[in-house]
């Protein structure tokens, strides 16, 4: 499943608002039940004088939803004052571990590019050295503790980061899959239409696609300011995680245009 | 007609509705609408939260009726709601008098 399919049915305006108010309302389960059979029996009349003036069956019900007004103000509740429904917390939470679980993978695949960097234009080029007089020998014995190949404590520190990069790489990758696997997990268990609509079809595909892009171009920037201010230096990491933070805005876009195709558009709110 | 004003007294307005004769939702808000000419329609989810409010301050009562195969709820004025209709109509024709005569009509 997409975060957006199943979506709910595109000719259904009358169930999909009767979904909404049902997630909004709260109270005695009696008087909850009364209030829907009501707006029910509203809707269902508003619509029928649409199709008495000759409308369609959609085109009339989305006119009586139209005419009755958001749900808010059927439930009489500020939507400002309305407590999360439960199928919200979960259409969030699928959201959550979808935009969380790709932002992982993709700095897990930043890291694979910074190592590929790396050994193309050395160390420097990815990590920064720190400034001199900012380390001490014991530092420098330290990295080149761990590098026996090279006598440039430099070389060895920036070897050290890089490698910093590999593990927090491999360490995402491994939660981002995680989270991909609970994203599958809740979107086998929560299929019902409440949780479906309970956010605009789309949305965490959009979240997704806006902050990938935002990362792409602040790291971007950084690097254009790497490159040309500290002759490169440091360059290496925000490249890579411009590049990975573009295909997963990628993924993203891919996903929300099949979805667009499957819904016919992205469903009302 | 600005919903700000009909909101202020969206209660007596539905009040009067009732006194004609009991009403589901749909109905009342269409028999507003027909005896305003039009000039009162706001969103029809509106008159919800306010049909709970008079029935709970005991100037409506309702009941569940069955038509054309739905249950529909069916509200009617209380003694009290009539009490209290008739007092705010009065109320309301000596301030709407007096705001026309300061305008001059």
């Amino acid at each position: 499943m997409t975060d957006q399919a199943p979506a709910p049915d595109a000719g259904e305006p009358i169930e999909d608002y009767l979904d909404r108010l049902l997630l909004s309302l709260s109270g005695p389960p009696r008087s909850v039940r009364h209030t829907l059979a009501e707006i029910e029996a509203h809707l269902h009349d508003a619509a029928a004088d649409e199709l008495a003036a000759g409308r369609s069956q959609e085109e009339a019900e989305r006119i009586a939803v139209a005419r009755i007004g958001a749900v808010h103000e059927v439930s009489g509740r500020s939507p400002l004052f309305s407590r999360p429904s439960a199928a919200f917390v979960r259409r969030t939470a699928m959201a959550g571990s979808l935009i969380g679980g790709v932002a992982l993978i993709a700095y897990a695949v930043s890291a694979a590019i910074s190592w590929a960097l790396a050994a193309i234009g050395g160390g420097e080029f990815v990590t920064a050295p720190f400034p001199p007089g900012t380390y001490t020998a014991t530092d420098c014995a330290h990295w080149l503790a761990g590098d026996p190949s090279t006598r440039s404590c430099v070389a060895a520190m920036t070897r050290d980061h890089v490698g910093d990069i590999i593990l927090q790489g491999i360490a995402a990758g491994l939660l981002g899959v995680l989270a991909l696997l609970a994203f599958g997990v809740m979107r086998q268990r929560w299929q019902d239409r409440g949780t479906l609509i309970a956010l605009p079809v789309g949305s965490a595909e959009a979240v997704g696609a806006i902050l990938a892009v935002v990362i792409a171009a602040i790291s971007a920037r950084d690097a254009f300011h790497l490159a040309t201010v500290e002759r490169g230096l440091g360059a290496g990491q925000p490249i890579a995680i411009a590049i990975a933070a573009l295909c997963a805005a990628a993924f993203f876009g891919l996903r929300l245009y099949r979805g667009a195709r499957t819904t016919g558009g992205f469903a009302r709110a | 007609m600005k919903s700000e004003k009909l909101k202020g007294n969206l209660d007596m307005l539905l009040l009067a509705v009732l006194a004609a004769g009991p009403g589901h939702g749909y109905s009342i808000i269409t028999r507003l609408r027909d005896r305003s000419s039009g000039a009162f329609d706001l969103p029809e989810g509106t008159v919800y939260p306010a049909l709970h409010r008079l029935e709970t301050g005991g100037l409506l009562d309702s009941g569940w009726d069955v038509v054309a195969g739905r249950r529909r709820r069916l509200y009617r004025l209380t003694p009290a709601g009539e009490r209290h209709l008739a007092r705010e109509a009065t109320e309301w024709r000596a301030f709407s008098g007096s705001v026309s005569l300061v305008l001059g009509n």
